[in-house]
């Protein structure tokens, strides 16, 4: 039977565009030359495949298979990431550049040894846990309630589920320690004759001075307020921050053998040039004093009010004199949102927040925000203050002008304004736009320049100033950011102050923090995740009790709670197995059993099965293994003459290359489980 | 004493053959690794160029299956056969100006017809394995290379004219360099034509795996197969050899064991030439693969006989 022409079908993606005849020909012809010379070019082209090890080559019975787990939960510890902190960035470059880096720590600003964390809690040695995240954030208990967690940001368990709860947990391990902290709070000795004197007792001056005292200098720190803490004292609300809480964690490191100084302020009761006679290096730390407030029309009317006055107000005095009136917030940021939190709280009747970004590109955390929004803050965004509206000298309104955009092209900071003007009734206008710093008094009598705009003029990397032995860290430096960024730069002026001190020089053989990036992650689908397997819910005041009055918000993880979360870190990087089941879930083949106990202090991977009779040899479980424990071996052509050899269990995975096939007869036996101690009820 | 000869010049091309397969099989997982980004082989010798050793000895003790229902004696042996033309072929190749090993007046004909055998026997095999993807691919491969047997026979009846003589080493003798020029669109047909005759992407249709398994030699396993595969290189040597020789003057412009070596140059190039085409061009359609045979290759050698003829009468 002939087959008539419109019975042949001609495949979707299968057209005749070329011309008809010589023309066609030709386009033919030189469409194949174009694609001969694409494919001659990438071939010229360095391959984008990795390169395989050369692994050695061993003889039959010692052949192992096609996949080798370096080492293993129950057996082998994971490394603390715990260095002094002048080569400590060193450090963390080397495991960065072996990617040996968790994601966890190479996020964090200061490098907060995450992982060991985890696996500290888990194991419930939990001072040690402690005293791990202080060598780089001094003050855990109170960064677990306030930072911003870049380390959960890029936890890897955010591609899987949700992310560890490692801010939570720092919080637990201060509530932990505390109940031993009198045994384990011992003053560090003093091993040098040099002398440190460190200006604010801010996040990133403690942190300085830890460093400093764990090297064995006096360190004496001078605050100008009546307790210490700086901007965590004097700006972070109650509700997020327990005064109790920092000021504990301070005295801690008072009893480590800090001088700590309080209701002395640099500048007035005490000139800085004498700091600098009496000691061998000087430390500002002073952060920012000021608070920014814009000059347009009515801006120093009757009720307009800048956020840092605001929010020491309303931590000083628990009250901030809006009650019964209305308040209207500028700004979008995360002071703005603690403003807006403390104004109702304070007893204002409506309180709305006015940024000039759109509510997608607030610079306030998106958590802030929905906590703000749950309890009644009202947020305008997308409009620029135009006028503060003004009868007999008291604020009676606010005048504002729609923002097109905020950012140009290249992503500064240009905003455009449209035509759209509105009014808003209050009696209040907090500006929270941003603070700078207050140096006069401070630098009075020294060397010290300041910059045409006001600032201190310090080298960004070494945190040096002007004059010789005076440096600066902290927000003074970097302007309005987080704490644990403040942190950070506690750290490289304390390894500043080191070298001066040691007479060496400042850069040499120095390494900048390597500042890694990492992938961004949706949200994952946690549908199908068991709910033990997911992070644990921390447990939260609701939204119309809180709004109230300054007790906190977030109510803390309970101590199973926390070891069940530290057993969900999947240590990323350590090379050592923690049991996951990702490589099982991942196996097309199901080629892959694992199976794991969570004893406290027993914590074991019971089996890990590889069925090579399964195997397709296509690495997609150690492609996705998080530890990095399951690599390729390089040998793949492996048989056997019995099929019950092709399974390999945990001891046979875990064999290196030597010895033979794991049969018990070159002495070696599989490793077992540890035995969980017996716990004292 | 002349079948003693045979003997050793056959035992000498299944050595080339063969050790050129295994190169050639080395050097094609290279080229294709390069054109995909990738490294290719890299773990066994440097650069993986002791790959092939190690795969040797797995094909050759690798299981000999052989179906239960396919016809025995014509499918243990029609590897044999799809493999033996090829090897034959090698004979009349014109090594070097003077000397080939066997020198016959009817050299180019032998080469053009000899390997033609091998349409039976793949056909033979591809019955044999009573299997219908088997056959469908023998069928295809009958179809597609006593098409493309006549534009290359076309192409090469250009060289031929120009020589004056079907003697290999007669051609290259009276070979000059402005034939370059001028049979180019000859060679080009000889070299799409070769492609095609020895079922090698694009035109690998017969062995069509997402189709048809494997084709003809679907159900082929071990040594059996890699007579298969070493019948593809073999024609390939073959084919490149035949080509450097005809179309680019042989050993030309040295003479003796240095031209031996120029050919193989040549032939290596216009090999690397053909797995080049193979990874970057996919498989044609049966009808593309027949309309492009007859309405474009066919034609063309046409002209350029035209063009030669012309040439001729013009000298």
């Amino acid at each position: 039977m002939a087959v008539k022409r419109e019975d042949i079908i001609t495949p979707a993606t299968v057209s005749d565009e070329y011309a008809p005849g010589a023309k066609g020909f030709l386009q033919k012809v030189s469409s194949l030359v174009t694609g001969l010379g694409i494919t001659a070019r990438i071939s010229t082209e360095k391959p984008v495949t990795i390169r395989y090890p050369a692994e050695k080559w061993t003889v039959s019975p010692r052949w192992r298979g096609a996949l080798h787990l370096r080492g293993v939960l129950g057996r082998d510890e994971i490394p603390l990431i715990r260095h002094a902190s002048d080569i400590y960035n060193g450090v963390i470059e080397d495991l960065y550049k072996g990617e040996r880096l968790p994601p966890c720590v190479g996020n964090c600003p200061a490098n907060v040894d995450a992982r060991g964390q985890g696996f500290l809690v888990a194991e419930d040695r939990i001072p040690e846990a402690y005293e791990l995240v202080r060598d780089r954030n001094i003050l855990p208990g109170v960064l677990g309630r306030i930072c911003h967690h870049p380390c959960e940001t890029a936890c890897r368990r955010n591609f899987y589920d949700e992310p560890v709860a490692i801010r939570p947990l720092h919080r637990f391990a201060y509530e932990e320690f505390q109940k031993v902290a009198a045994e384990r709070l011992k003053p560090l000795p003093i091993t040098q004759k040099q002398s440190v004197a460190i200006v604010g007792s801010g996040p990133s001056g403690l942190s300085a001075a830890y460093d400093l005292m764990k090297a064995g200098y006096r360190v004496v720190m001078y605050e100008r307020e009546e307790r210490p803490g700086g901007a965590l004292n004097t700006g972070v609300p109650a509700y997020r921050l327990p005064r109790d809480v920092l000021y504990s964690e301070i005295d801690g490191l008072v009893a480590l053998g800090l001088e700590l100084h309080c209701g002395i302020e640099v500048g007035k009761t005490k000139p800085l040039s004498a700091l600098q006679r009496e000691h061998d290096a000087v430390l500002l730390a002073v952060g920012l004093q000021e608070s920014r407030i814009l000059p347009i029309p009515g801006h120093d009317a009757e009720g307009v009010i800048g956020a840092l006055e605001f929010l020491w107000a309303a931590n000083h005095k628990g009250e901030t004199g809006v009650r019964g009136k209305r308040v209207f917030v500028i700004g979008g940021g995360n002071v703005a949102v603690d403003v807006a939190r403390c104004a109702l709280r304070t007893g204002a009747t409506e309180v709305r927040l006015a940024s000039l970004e759109s509510s997608e590109e607030l610079p306030a955390h998106p958590w802030e925000i929905e906590e703000a929004l749950d309890e009644g803050v009202i947020a305008t965004c997308s409009v620029g203050p135009e006028e503060v509206l003004t009868e007999g000298g008291n604020v009676v309104g606010m005048r504002v002008r729609e923002c097109l955009s905020v950012f140009d092209e290249t992503g500064r900071f240009a905003p455009k304004f449209g035509e759209g003007l509105s009014d808003f009734a209050c009696d209040v206008v907090v500006f929270s736009i941003g603070q700078a710093a207050k140096l006069d008094s401070l630098i009075a009598g020294t060397e010290l320049l300041v910059s045409g705009r006001g600032q201190l003029v310090v080298d960004g990397t070494h945190f040096t100033t002007s004059a010789a032995g005076v440096f600066a860290c902290g927000e003074v430096v970097t302007g309005p950011g987080s704490a644990i960024g403040s942190i950070a730069t506690g750290h490289e002026a304390a390894t500043s102050i080191l070298r001066f001190l040691r007479g060496e020089s400042l850069t040499e053989d120095r390494t900048p923090r390597p500042v890694p990036v990492y992938a961004k992650y949706a949200v994952a689908d946690v549908s199908g995740v068991e709910r033990s397997r997911r992070r644990s819910i921390m447990p939260m005041a609701r939204a119309e009790d809180r709004a109230k009055d300054f007790r906190p918000v977030e109510l803390g993880l309970t101590h199973q709670e926390a070891m069940i979360e530290a057993a969900r870190c999947l240590r990323c990087q350590s090379e050592i197995c923690v049991g996951c089941t990702f490589c099982a879930r991942t196996c097309p083949d199901y080629a892959i059993q694992v199976e794991r106990v969570d004893e406290p202090g027993g914590r074991c991977l019971t089996r890990y099965d590889l069925d090579l009779s399964k195997c397709a040899f296509c690495g997609l479980c150690a492609e996705q293994c998080p530890t990095n424990a399951l690599t390729h071996t390089g040998q793949y052509e492996l048989s056997f003459f019995h099929r019950d050899l092709l399974i390999f269990d945990k001891g046979e995975m875990l064999r290196s290359g030597e010895g033979t096939r794991a049969t018990g007869r070159d002495g070696v036996m599989p490793p077992g489980c540890p035995v969980p101690p017996r716990r004292e009820q | 004493m002349t079948l003693l000869w045979g003997f050793l010049w056959g035992v000498a091309a299944v050595a080339t053959i063969a050790g050129g397969a295994i190169l050639g099989v080395w050097w094609e997982r290279k080229v294709s690794a390069r054109i995909q980004m990738r490294y290719g082989p890299q773990q066994i010798g440097p650069f993986g160029s002791l790959q092939m050793i190690a795969d040797v000895p797995k094909l050759l003790f690798k299981e000999d299956i052989v179906p239960a229902l396919a016809d025995k004696a014509i499918f243990k042996y029609a590897p044999l056969f799809v493999f033996g033309p090829v090897a034959v072929s090698m004979v009349v190749i014109p090594f070097t100006a003077g000397w080939a090993p066997l020198n016959t007046s009817v050299g180019v004909l032998f080469f053009l017809a000899v390997p033609s055998i091998e349409v039976i026997a793949i056909l033979l095999s591809a019955w044999a394995s009573h299997n219908t993807l088997s056959t469908l691919g023998g069928l295809r491969a009958t179809a597609q290379m006593i098409s493309y047997e006549v534009p290359r026979s076309l192409a090469v009846l250009a060289i031929v004219l120009l020589a004056g003589s079907l003697r290999p080493l007669d051609v290259v003798a009276a070979w000059r360099w402005w034939w370059m020029p001028l049979t180019f669109v000859a060679f080009v047909i000889y070299f799409v034509a070769s492609i095609a005759e020895m079922n090698r992407g694009p035109f690998d249709i017969p062995e069509a795996e997402s189709e048809l398994v494997a084709g003809y030699f679907a159900d082929y396993s071990g040594m059996r197969w890699a007579s298969f595969m070493m019948a593809e290189y073999g024609a390939m040597i073959a084919a490149s050899l035949f080509g450097a020789a005809l179309f680019f003057g042989g050993g030309w412009p040295f003479g003796g064991a240095l031209g031996v070596i120029t050919l193989i140059v040549k032939a290596i190039l216009i090999m690397t030439a053909i797995m080049w085409v193979k990874w970057t061009f996919p498989r044609l359609r049966q009808d593309q693969l027949m309309s492009f045979c007859w309405k474009a290759l066919t034609p063309l050698a046409l002209v350029q006989l035209v063009v030669v003829g012309v040439v001729l009468v013009w000298l």
